[in-house]
């Protein structure tokens, strides 16, 4: 039996509309990609308000407190009571505050001084359905400790939302 | 300029490294990537010296915001000074809202002697008392886009615990 001689090639395919969108796409995610929001706990529902909107410039001394529920996979709260989502614990409760907050105003004015445990905010980042109640009581035991200024965080509502 | 006998060769360059290094970084932004909505806050001044104990101490330019909670957390009424606002959220805080605009209105000087203490009910849902706060800070202006501030000086009551 006679074949025919066949002359294979090798198959180059043009390679740069893929690099061309691959790195368009690596610019994107570059690009919105947050590294700052670490400390916030994804756990906790933010109340949403129009006023809310990210201060122009970062705080240099803040102290980020979570309060919220632990939910299950659903997003219903598993235990009734709130939780503070403090340094990766799980299990503190608002009434166990004190001592963290002693702790960290302690430190401040160890590593910087006095004055700047008032400089610090305390951020508060809590659940919408928290008591209004437990948020007044971070705020006491932090007051306690030597901290004057606060502030809410809210979920940016758009208008018309 | 050119010299005798050079001949021209195509380089290959090999992209195989790049593209591998390439996708490696695509996968770790994927991967990092957290779509978390903006996020903005309410200041709040509270040194424990001027933590009000009784309504007596009050001056006399101190505006009072009463929120009363139902046992299920939600709003049972509004209150602005002796008023009632109702409690149809979130109309009720608007109508809060034109009563501060109505005291913002009357010039700067007689604002930065306005404080507006917050009072609620120990079980009252967090996002009331976070309204209420919004609605005595300022309004959206559709215009701008920013914030037109009202009142700088808000501050929350100490904690009524329930007996």
């Amino acid at each position: 039996m006679v074949t025919k001689r066949t002359v294979r090639k090798v198959v180059e395919p043009d390679m740069t509309p893929m690099i061309d969108c691959t790195f368009q796409l690596i610019t994107f995610f570059m690009i919105v990609s947050n590294f700052e929001q670490t400390k916030a706990d994804e756990r906790v529902k933010l109340p949403a308000d129009m006023l809310a909107k990210p201060p122009a410039v970062a705080r240099r001394n803040e102290l980020v407190v979570n309060v919220g529920y632990k939910r299950n996979s659903t997003g219903a709260a598993v235990d009734p009571d709130p939780f503070v989502f403090w340094n990766g614990d799980e299990s503190t409760r608002v009434f166990d505050m004190q001592r963290n907050f002693q702790r960290e105003a302690r430190l401040t004015a160890a590593k910087e001084g006095k004055d700047k445990v008032k400089d610090t905010v305390i951020t508060l980042r809590a659940d919408e359905e928290v008591p209004v109640g437990l948020v007044q009581e971070l705020i006491r035991q932090a007051q306690e400790a030597g901290y004057t200024s606060f502030s809410f965080k809210a979920r940016n509502e758009e208008a018309g939302e | 300029m050119s010299r005798r006998g050079e001949s021209f060769q195509k380089v290959d360059v090999p992209m195989a490294p790049m593209i591998d290094v390439v996708f490696q970084l695509l996968i770790f932004f994927m991967l990092t990537l957290r779509i978390v909505a903006a996020e903005g806050d309410f200041n709040i001044n509270m040194p424990i010296g001027t933590v009000a104990s009784s309504s007596d101490e009050l001056p006399p330019l101190d505006v009072k915001v009463r929120l009363v909670a139902n046992p299920d957390g939600s709003l049972q009424q509004l209150q602005f000074g002796g008023r009632e606002l109702g409690n149809d959220f979130p109309v009720c805080f608007e109508r809060l809202n034109q009563e501060i605009a109505v005291i913002a209105g009357r010039g700067k000087q007689a604002v930065d002697d306005v404080v507006v203490e917050i009072d609620s009910d120990y079980g009252l849902h967090y996002k009331y008392v976070l309204r209420a706060v919004s609605a005595c800070a300022g309004r959206f202006d559709p215009k701008t886009g920013g914030r037109v501030t009202y009142i700088e000086n808000i501050k929350l009551t100490p904690p009524h615990r329930p007996e």
